[in-house]
């Protein structure tokens, strides 16, 4: 049975706010398994001092896995990182067999270990502000992130996080 | 003894002077303004790379050591630096980072700069071109010759940075302040024109000289993963450290296995004119600048003081400017990896200085800061940052050991004349 486009937006929404909770939580895997094989990811900033867009971060799916395994053999930041999204557009094609959408991000982050714990740790502030530009695959049985943007407007990123955000 | 107590914390290193710093150069307000008036006032300091000028009337600005500062490139496409302060009263001319005079602004004609609070404007070369209703307030008492900008010295060196002084005296051209320390790369920078691809920047709590130190060494190599499993061999160890006269080093290069790390590419198919692939250049120049070629990547590290435990650090990533895109997207890739701000070492460099600046302070116990490795002026030698101080003690007329004596030069190392003998025996 023909899915309407309406069920596809109120899945795709769903399918934005679960990946903040895997997100914020480390679930890195089921992050990774919701996006398809094509996945590319990229973490973009247009910065007005050089007059260029410019590519933070990102890969392909591949390159964002090898990316999450290798974490726990990194020094990190450990202050945790909270994603708060609100999904703004969903867009589905004609076709029903892709959609995009927009949504609006700020990222908070609360001090744990990054600076002087004693003093700084529980202590939180906007770690970052931009939007998640998404695009999806729909196959019928599955929706899957084919591309995620994140476009960052926060320029100071300051200690910066090993972290996708 | 294991633990010590307060005497013994605060007693003489049994090392030479010289192989130990006193924390309060990183923590304390009156060496910090020493520092501005005598170093970084005095100094030839690079302010971007010229790729981000590359039209006539554009310009960038910046600010070095407090004072606000603009760089234009001139229709006659010379690139000139001056203070970005009205004549006035003293309204910051330009306050966008970035731009281009041609289209015209609120207060201004095109092709001028204007301060917007009363008007005035000058032309690419410093000039004053108008001032508002002159002869109805300063009848014949001054004219637009006498109020042009405060133009600074300004050179376009080595692939194509731009680079400026406060200091009308100064005396010496960038070529000779490097001091050789720049040749290493020079051949490879200089063949074709570069381009910035990256910018970030970050304000960290720390001081400026503790984030030098840490591109100065690379005893660090512990912090990163990235490192150990891709740079630990013999060709490694064996990099040269070598000083340079004005406090300046560089280290030499060898082969980095980036296979090893997971999830890592090789970067063999990409490098910079007359470089072997894969190999790493680091160049850290005094009083806090610092280049770092790795295969495909170039990186500049250009520092602002803003406090004894603030500095920001614009992060730039450079290629040639003839890239292809495909190649110009692997360099960013590779760039990103591990200089990003969500990149591997990155990060880690800059949780390690601010746990430095967490615990430094002016009035703490004493930290005797140690750079006593002596090994053969290599890798983990710390003979850079022994270098770095020698010529900032001499500048500052401070021991760094001990800030309130006077400078005294550092000895000859026993250990390293030692190793160097031994060297040459070999
Ligand atoms: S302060 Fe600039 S024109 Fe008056
Ligand atoms: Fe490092």
């Amino acid at each position: 049975m023909a899915v309407s486009h309406h069920e596809i937006k109120e899945q795709i929404r769903e399918l934005i706010y679960n990946t903040c909770i895997h997100l914020d939580d480390y679930e890195w895997q089921k992050w990774h398994n919701n996006c398809a094989d094509n996945f590319n990811y990229a973490i973009r900033a247009f910065s007005p001092e050089v007059q260029t867009d410019i590519k933070y971060h990102g890969g392909d799916k591949e390159y964002m896995e090898s990316i999450t395994n290798m974490l726990n053999k990194h020094n990190s930041d450990q202050s945790p990182l909270r994603r708060h999204c609100t999904v703004y557009r969903v867009d589905v094609a004609e076709d029903g067999k892709s959609a995009t959408a927009i949504s609006s991000l700020t990222v908070h982050q609360t001090q744990l270990d990054g600076v002087n714990s004693h003093v700084d740790a529980g202590t939180t502030s906007v770690f970052l502000v931009g939007r998640y530009n998404d695009t999806f695959v729909i196959d019928g049985k599955s929706i899957k992130f084919e591309d995620r943007e994140v476009r960052l407007d926060t320029r100071r990123l300051d200690k910066g996080t090993h972290w996708p955000i | 003894m294991s633990s010590r107590n307060h005497t013994q914390w605060n007693a003489t290193p049994d090392l030479q002077r010289g192989e130990w710093v006193d924390s309060r150069i990183y923590s304390d307000d009156q060496i910090f303004e020493d520092e501005l008036s005598k170093i970084w006032k005095k100094t030839w300091i690079p302010v971007c790379h010229e790729s981000e000028l590359k039209e006539a009337y554009s310009f960038r600005t910046m600010t070095i050591a407090r004072e606000p500062v603009i760089v234009v490139r001139g229709k006659d496409m010379v690139v000139r630096a001056f203070l970005n302060v009205c004549p006035h009263r003293g309204n910051m001319i330009e306050r966008r980072p970035a731009g281009n005079y041609k289209r015209g602004t609120p207060s201004g004609t095109p092709k001028t700069m204007t301060c917007m609070f009363h008007a005035w404007s000058f032309d690419m070369k410093g000039k004053c071109v108008n001032i508002s209703r002159k002869e109805a307030g300063y009848q014949d008492r001054l004219n637009e010759d006498q109020v042009g900008l405060r133009e600074l010295k300004c050179e376009v060196y080595f692939g194509g940075f731009v680079w400026v002084s406060l200091n009308d005296d100064i005396g010496v051209t960038v070529e000779e302040f490097a001091a050789g320390s720049l040749d290493v790369l020079a051949p490879s920078l200089n063949e074709e024109p570069l381009e910035v691809f990256h910018y970030h920047k970050a304000i960290i709590p720390c001081n400026y000289k503790l984030w030098h130190d840490t591109n100065c060494e690379f005893y660090h190599d512990y912090l990163h993963y990235h490192n150990r499993i891709t740079g630990f061999n013999d060709a490694y160890f064996a990099r040269k450290n070598n000083g340079f006269d004005g406090g300046h080093i560089n280290v030499g290069s060898f082969e980095v296995q980036y296979e090893n790390y997971e999830g890592s590419h090789g970067r063999e198919e990409l490098s910079f004119p007359h470089l072997p692939p894969n190999h790493w250049y680091m160049i850290d120049m005094f009083p806090g600048v610092n280049f770092n070629l790795r295969g495909s990547a170039l990186r500049c590290d250009l520092m602002t003081p803003l406090g004894p435990n603030s500095v920001m650090i614009e992060f730039r990533g450079l290629g040639l400017a003839s890239d292809s895109k495909k190649d110009r997207q692997t360099r960013i890739d590779h760039h990103n990896s591990i200089w990003g701000p969500f990149g591997r070492n990155l990060h880690e460099d800059l949780l390690a200085v601010t746990g430095q600046g967490s615990s430094m302070h002016p009035l703490a116990e004493s930290r005797k800061i140690l750079h006593g490795r002596h090994e053969n002026e290599t890798i983990h030698d710390e003979n850079g940052m022994r270098h770095y101080y020698e010529e900032w003690g001499k500048l500052l007329n401070r021991s760094p050991s001990d800030p309130d004596k006077k400078f005294e030069p550092y000895p000859v190392f026993k250990e390293q004349e030692a190793q160097r003998a031994a060297a040459a025996v070999e």
